[in-house]
């Protein structure tokens, strides 16, 4: 994130959106995910989700976690929960991954299904079949001190390595974890994704089932009792994620320009 | 130096995957560039040629003409494997044939390379069958296939038992074939189409056929997972002269079944 950026160059870059809107090609698949519970993924899912959603660019959202609250119970218009226990579920959902290309999906993956998710992928070559459609694999992973997510983030590495694996830094949890050996950037992109601490008061407010970033700037009566400080503080903190992903968008879209001039 | 090779794919048992395993094999050689035909012994219906029409002709293996319509052409044919799709029944008679016309005396002068490959299901008597099927056998390569394709448990088997049929078979080789999704099984019969074609998502015409991305991608994983197995039991190797055959003959390792295996 660009912490020196000031509030007024980071509203112009972000309302670069037009642009981005209509850019060529299709959108990436986003995958977050972590082998472990309570590590923000889907707040990421969420926040991902709403960056589409405030530019009023079409988003679909899958919400993989079995364990409430999930991305569905903050997103439901736009959320679908998939079924990947059985055939037919799994043809559903992975068959539409890769149809309709427009579309940005976003999986939020919760601990349990990590293992059955990647092992599926990895069968069906979901991945390679992605980018045989010019679709990017994103795999967003939260890392944290565990030598589980170490591990396991070594193993997505080596089984997948034409992905790209970005390590996420959620600052609650990672905190001056470093990525260095453990949790080294596996993608062409240059970006660098973190969450920062939220104060208590907003990450109460977020952690509300019906809370939605977009609406707490577009439909202020529905917050009534959130102090002037808290919505100052979200406002800021949801710009900033938004300002990465932009970041990761461009760079995608840098990347895309440089093979094809290639 | 290559020679022609005949590979029977059969079982006294129906049911059991013998035309699923021949078009396995079919798809493998078809892989690695071998030229092969297949006879499809189904008569008059064939359920081979449904899926391989362009090198399967549908014969009556019990009828003299059709016998010498296969065998007397093994050599003169550009394809350097036959295989012969045997239809549930027929594997006992079609081998005492085989031996009466001398067609098993020819592979004991190593003019071609004759292999069987013996599906197994789970009962006991496929167990017998092995025991009936193994005199003919003596000079052949002899594979018992145990095909999981459609989760067949074989609970019928004690371990003990079935260790003492197949060590009476000195040169036998156990080949697995791992388990399919029932619904990616089913697609591909529906499209009537050799795996390797499904895969590549096309229909008898090569058009594009519009088949399930997730679908595709599991048979490809399971097609690997076959294709791998018949590279451990060096089946190539049956295609070489004889003096590396020789070399090569009992030198694949019978691996013990794990679940894990069976079910990948």
């Amino acid at each position: 994130m660009g912490p020196c950026m000031s509030a007024l160059s980071l509203d112009r870059y972000i309302d670069f959106r037009p642009e981005l809107s209509r850019r060529d090609g299709p959108a990436p698949i986003y995958v977050v995910c972590s082998p472990n519970r309570q590590v923000g993924k889907t707040m990421l899912a969420r926040l991902l989700t709403e960056h589409y959603l405030a530019d009023a660019r079409p988003v679909a959202a899958f919400d993989l976690a079995d364990e409430g609250p999930g991305l569905a119970d903050f997103l439901n218009r736009h959320v679908t929960i998939p079924n990947i226990n059985d055939m037919r579920g799994q043809v559903q959902f992975f068959d539409g991954l890769i149809e309709s290309a427009d579309v940005p999906k976003i999986i939020d993956l919760s601990h349990r299904e990590f293992a059955n998710f990647f092992t599926i992928v990895d069968k069906i070559g979901l991945f390679e079949e992605a980018r045989r459609r010019s679709i990017e694999p994103l795999i967003l992973f939260l890392i944290d001190p565990s030598p589980v997510a170490a591990n396991t983030y070594g193993l997505l590495r080596r089984r997948f390595p034409g992905t790209s694996l970005l390590p996420v830094r959620n600052l609650t949890v990672a905190k001056g974890l470093p990525y260095g050996a453990s949790f080294p950037h596996g993608s062409t992109l240059v970006v660098s994704l973190e969450m920062s601490v939220l104060g208590p008061a907003a990450r109460a407010l977020v952690e509300r089932e019906s809370f939605s970033f977009l609406e707490l700037g577009e439909r202020t009566w529905r917050y009534p009792d959130v102090s002037a400080r808290t919505r100052s503080e979200l406002d800021a903190w949801f710009r900033r994620a938004r300002f990465q992903f932009r970041e990761m968008e461009l760079s995608l879209m840098r990347e895309r320009i440089l093979t094809g001039l290639q | 130096m290559e020679r022609p090779a005949v590979i029977l794919v059969g079982a006294d048992k129906g049911g059991v995957g013998k035309t699923t395993v021949s078009r396995t094999l079919l798809d493998y050689f078809a892989s690695r560039r071998i030229a092969t035909r297949a006879f499809d012994t189904e008569f008059p219906r064939g359920t081979l040629k449904r899926f391989h029409p362009t090198i399967t002709d549908v014969v009556d293996v019990t009828s003299v003409p059709d016998q010498m319509k296969i065998f007397d052409t093994v050599e003169s044919s550009n394809a350097q494997v036959t295989l012969i799709d045997i239809r549930a029944g027929l594997m006992t008679p079609t081998l005492e044939a085989l031996r009466d016309i001398g067609f098993i005396d020819m592979t004991k002068r190593d003019e071609l390379t004759f292999a069987v490959f013996h599906i197994l299901g789970p009962s006991i008597a496929s167990l017998d069958e092995i025991a009936e099927t193994s005199k003919f056998l003596l000079d052949a390569r002899y594979f018992l296939v145990k095909n999981f394709i459609n989760n067949t448990t074989f609970f019928d088997w004690d371990e003990r038992t079935y260790n003492s049929y197949f060590n009476k078979i000195p040169h036998a080789v156990e080949v697995v074939v791992p388990k399919l999704s029932e619904m990616a099984c089913e697609q591909v019969e529906l499209s009537a189409v050799p795996f390797a074609t499904f895969i590549a998502d096309k229909k008898a015409n090569g058009e594009p056929a519009g088949n399930s991305f997730v679908l595709r991608g599991y048979v490809r994983h399971w097609l690997n997972n076959v294709f791998a197995e018949y590279d451990r039991v060096r089946l190539l190797d049956l295609l070489q002269a004889q003096d590396l055959a020789s070399k090569l003959r009992g030198s694949a390792k019978i691996t013990e079944l794990s679940p894990q295996r069976a079910n990948s």
